[in-house]
C-alpha cells in the first residue's frame, strides 16, 4: 500500500503537471481539492479520471464519483487497490 | 514606489517557498503565473492590511509574449489528451485573477499585450487606472515569458500619491 501511495503521488504530480512539487508535499490523507489541500479543483478531475484509466484501467464515468474517489491520496490508493484490471 | 524583480533563470518553486510556501494551487499555474504570483507576494509582503479584501487595488500586467508559451505547450497535449488543466492558463490575463484571488485585490485588472516593453505607454495606462475614483494603488508589472528558463519580470506598486512624480518606468 505504501509503494502504491508513493507511486499515485508521482502520477498525480506528472498529470496534473504539477512542476517542482515533491511527493512529500503531499500529505497522504490531506484533501486533494479545496484551499486546505492541494487546491485541485473540478477540472483537475477529468485529468485525474484520465490517469486511473491509463493507468490502472478503471474507468470512473460519474465525475460525480470521481470527486468522492479523490478525497485524498489514501482514499484514492484503496480504491485503485479495490478496481485496478491492470 | 515598491518594486520586485525576479532574475530569469531563478528557481521558481524555491522562491516560493521562501515566500509564500502555504498556497499549494501555486504548483498548478503555468510559468507566467508563477511569475506574477511571486511579484505580488515581494510586493504585498509589506502590506499592514495582508489579505485584507479591499477594491482600491488594480493589477496592470503587460508583456510582449502574453499566454504564447502555455499556448504552446497547451497545442502538445492535444496530440494525447487535451489537458484541461494546461488550458485554463492559455489567455494571457489568467495572472491577474490568480493574484485578485491570491491577495483578495478586488479592484480592476487589465493584461495588455504590446509590441516591446514600453515604460512611457506603460505608465499612461497606469494613470488611466486612477481615474476611476476608487483606485488608490496599482501593481503593475513587465512579466515577459519566454520560456520556462527564460523571462523579464518587473513589478511596481504604485500609490495614487506617487503617480505624478514618476516620469517614466524602465527595466
Amino acid at each position: 500500500m505504501e509503494n502504491l501511495i508513493d507511486e499515485l503521488k508521482l502520477k498525480v504530480i506528472d498529470a496534473l503537471n504539477l512542476e517542482g512539487m515533491t511527493p512529500e508535499d503531499i500529505s497522504d490523507d490531506a484533501p486533494l481539492f479545496g484551499d486546505d489541500g492541494l487546491g485541485l479543483d473540478s477540472i483537475d478531475v477529468l485529468e485525474l479520471i484520465v490517469l486511473l484509466e491509463k493507468n490502472y484501467g478503471i474507468k470512473i464515468t460519474n465525475p460525480k464519483e470521481g470527486k468522492a474517489v479523490f478525497r485524498s491520496i489514501v482514499v484514492m490508493a484503496d480504491y485503485v487497490k479495490e478496481h485496478r484490471t491492470k | 514606489m515598491r518594486t520586485s524583480v525576479i532574475p530569469s533563470g531563478a528557481s521558481l518553486p524555491t522562491l516560493y517557498r521562501s515566500l509564500a510556501g502555504d498556497y499549494p494551487k501555486f504548483f498548478k499555474m503555468d510559468t507566467a503565473c508563477r511569475l506574477g504570483f511571486l511579484l505580488a507576494e515581494m510586493l504585498a509582503k509589506e502590506d499592514t492590511d495582508r489579505f485584507t479584501p479591499r477594491t482600491d487595488r488594480a493589477i496592470l500586467f503587460f508583456s510582449h509574449e502574453g499566454s504564447q508559451l502555455t499556448d504552446r505547450n497547451y497545442a502538445e497535449t492535444i496530440k494525447d489528451f487535451p489537458s484541461p488543466a494546461i488550458f485554463v492558463y492559455t489567455i494571457p490575463n489568467t495572472v491577474t485573477g490568480e493574484i485578485a484571488i491570491r491577495n483578495k485585490w478586488a479592484g480592476e485588472t487589465g493584461a495588455y499585450v504590446l509590441p516591446e516593453f514600453d515604460g512611457v505607454r506603460i505608465l499612461e495606462l497606469i494613470r488611466e487606472a486612477f481615474q476611476d475614483g476608487e483606485t488608490s494603488s496599482v501593481m503593475a508589472a513587465w512579466s515577459d515569458c519566454r520560456s520556462d528558463e527564460e523571462w523579464t519580470a518587473k513589478a511596481w506598486l504604485i500609490e495614487r500619491n506617487e503617480i505624478e512624480q514618476i516620469k517614466e518606468l524602465s527595466l
